[in-house]
């Protein structure tokens, strides 16, 4: 996956000019977003701990208005202590939880605007489906002739009609997830939060329930939280996501900055596979950061916190680079490597080639199926990706 | 030879199949064995010696059923099976007042040896022997007992209250010894339940109050139903309690059952002993079908 650094060589094949283009606009690396007081729920600063375990340290983030939000990260970074502090379920050692503009620290779950679809969904085995859905408005006080039309209007919104009197036990998986979005949303709850929702299901299953949750949402219009390990899940369904690791959030930005743009080496490999090359950068401007690696230099997009001198690794995606003949290579691309192949594994949608640079690192490419001269174990040939495409990385 | 091969599996049964079953055999023939070597043969002598003749002194091998002519006719014994009846169902209400709050606090500790010193001290009544225990409460509860001590101490009563050698007697002694039937199937339920679903109860707007009434009762209900039935059955099937702390007062089948043998007068010792073995086995079977019909309805709405 990642690439390896080789040893180090004196050799150098740099196949491009030094470019450093001053232009206009600023980096293109995501702005976290602007504190507005409307934002659905806002951590300060929050802390967890768990005795000696701290499970969140100190994050501060900011959730708009309907807005699908991931966190995503391994299992144990802290997303789901998160999740269940947004709840009501944990208490923060430290900082503030706002909820609306509202200070929540201390109020308990049932006091919340907020619903949960928990990780194993914690339908009550003794009620039918119908109950299990009335159960939050009938906390509330509804009245039966409302609570009737509110259940049946969420089995409706969950594609269940007629399965009220159903037991949870007759349900299939499928079905039951649904009964848990529906007994979630029957409440209207200003936010809703999702543990993992999906992790049960199989693939084809999970899949079409990350389509019909989207389309729920865009139905209901309210605030989605979603907590996943799942990073294709977190791409395909949010608007924005924030990557956390060991109870910090890294990074949070659209998919596409997140993954377009990984600050970490760990934000780089977690979402998606990247070739990782490590350098010492010898020239940044707003146009382009130059660094200077085993195999020569390579132009990377520009980069804030970039000055030269410093070490660095450089990510760039299998699926950005290009894999020429020698004598065939288009010119205008910015990086190009002399390489190797050594391995070609046909995928499917795309094509694998490993590739190994002349100092020995190792490259992996992507490349969708075409019409190209097959290029073959043992070949010589040329890897090339764009400057926008390559990734200086800070942590 | 490779078409014999090919044909050979699906013919002929594979031998694990006869191996797993005598193995299965093997496990729960001594068991099952042993229980048939029992109640088979004592269920039959049970039967024979209820017909026969009793006269004054022995048994005569003469099928007369006069024995359940006596046991049914004689109002003597209708009161001591409600007695008797309605000792158990205390008693299995008290134990369920006393050990669903117990269970439940048990049931909530975290800490591994706090775990273990509850269940030491809930099973502790078993520890020592029935006799030991009936003493023990004879003392405590005499006269001039420790409780009656503190009773008029405290200006509670003015005379010592009878606390021995009656009901009430015999029902502290019973639920002393059943506490623990009670609480562990409880117990056992209430671990099981999975605590997303208080979770997902108060997330859903409900107090604690409300969750238990709606979420952890019911669920926990069909270890409340297994701890009243095993606590019922053994309070009716007691005899050392009932006849110690009874002191003769307190007559219910087991302790007449053992008179009867003592006299010899087996006919009625075993008529009522299949009357004990009926009144049970129909509370048992009738009270599941009860908790069915109970379990689905309070599945119903909260």
């Amino acid at each position: 996956m990642a690439g390896a650094v080789g040893p180090a060589s004196e050799s150098q094949h740099a196949v491009s000019e030094i470019v450093v283009k001053e232009s206009e606009g600023g980096p293109a690396m995501v702005r976290p977003p602007v504190a507005s007081p409307d934002a659905a729920v806002e951590l300060r600063e929050v802390s967890k701990a768990f005795g000696k375990i701290h499970a969140v340290k100190g994050v501060s983030l900011q959730i708009g208005q309907n807005e699908f939000f991931s966190l995503l990260g391994p299992s144990g970074c802290g997303k789901t202590t998160i999740l269940r502090m947004i709840g009501g379920f944990e208490q923060p050692t430290k900082g503030l939880v706002y909820l609306n503009g509202r200070v929540v620290n201390h109020v308990p779950p049932y006091r919340r605007d907020t619903n949960l679809i928990f990780q194993h969904l914690a339908l009550f085995s003794h009620l039918d489906v119908f109950d299990n859905i009335a159960f939050g408005l009938r906390m509330k006080g509804l009245d039966g002739r409302a609570v009737r039309q509110k259940v049946l209007a969420a089995l409706e919104l969950v594609d269940l009609a007629g399965f009220e009197s159903r037991r949870i036990t007759q349900l299939s998986g499928g079905q039951k997830q649904r009964v848990a979005i529906a007994r979630a949303l029957v409440n209207e709850p200003s936010v809703l939060l999702l543990d993992e929702p999906l992790g049960a299901l199989d693939l084809r299953l999970r899949m079409q329930m990350q389509e019909e949750l989207k389309e729920i949402r865009h139905r209901v219009g309210t605030t989605f939280i979603y907590v996943t390990h799942d990073q294709t899940e977190a791409l395909t369904m949010s608007d924005r996501i924030a990557v956390m690791r060991d109870g910090l959030v890294v990074q949070v930005g659209t998919g596409r900055e997140v993954y377009g743009a990984p600050r970490t080496r760990f934000v780089a490999t977690f979402l998606g596979d990247s070739n990782l090359l490590e350098a010492r950068v010898t020239a940044a401007g707003s146009g382009a950061v130059i660094v200077e690696g085993a195999d020569g230099q390579i132009q990377a997009t520009p980069h804030t916190d970039v000055r030269p001198g410093g070490d660095f690794f450089v990510s760039v995606r299998p699926e950005h680079v290009q894999v020429w003949h020698p004598d065939e290579v288009d010119p205008g691309i910015e990086n190009r490597l002399e390489v190797r192949v050594r391995e070609v594994t046909f995928k499917g949608a795309f094509t694998e080639y490993r590739l190994v640079t002349r100092s020995g690192q190792a490259l992996i490419a992507h490349l969708p199926a075409g019409p190209r001269r097959a290029l073959v174990p043992g070949d010589a040939a040329v890897a090339a990706w764009r400057r926008d495409d390559c990734v200086v990385l800070t942590g | 030879m490779s078409l014999q091969a090919a044909t050979a599996p699906a013919v002929s049964r594979p031998p694990w199949i006869w191996g797993r079953g005598l193995v299965l055999l093997g496990l729960v023939g001594p068991a099952v064995a042993f229980s048939l070597v029992i109640l088979i043969p004592s269920l039959a002598l049970l039967l024979v010696n209820s017909a026969y003749h009793f006269d004054r002194i022995r048994v005569v091998p003469i099928v007369t059923f006069e024995a359940y002519r006596t046991f049914f006719t004689d109002i003597f014994f209708a009161r001591i099976i409600l007695t008797q009846v309605r000792l158990a169902v205390v008693t299995t209400l008290i134990c369920l007042l006393l050990g669903y709050p117990a269970a439940y606090a048990i049931a909530k500790i975290r800490r591994p040896a706090w775990v273990m010193a509850a269940y030491i001290l809930v099973f502790s009544p078993l520890l020592t022997s029935s006799v030991v225990r009936a003493y023990g409460w004879l003392i405590i509860l005499a006269r001039g007992g420790i409780v009656n001590w503190g009773l008029q101490t405290v200006g509670l009563v003015e005379s010592p209250v009878r606390l021995v050698f009656n009901f009430t007697g015999v029902v502290i002694g019973l639920v002393h010894f059943l506490l623990p039937f009670t609480i562990f199937p409880i117990i056992s339920v209430l671990l099981r339940l999975d605590p997303a679903l208080k979770e997902a109860a108060a997330d859903l707007g409900a107090t604690r109050l409300r969750t238990f009434r709606h979420v952890t009762w019911p669920l926990s209900f069909p270890g409340v139903y297994a701890a009243a039935q095993l606590t019922f059955v053994l309070s009716m099937n007691a005899f050392v309690t009932p006849q110690l702390l009874g002191g003769g007062r307190v007559l219910v089948l087991p302790v007449l059952i053992y008179n009867n043998i003592s006299d010899l007068q087996w006919p009625l010792a075993a008529v009522q002993a299949l009357a004990l073995i009926a009144l049970v086995w129909t509370t048992v079977f009738s009270s599941n079908l009860i908790f069915r019909r109970a379990l689905a309805v309070s599945s119903g709405a909260p």
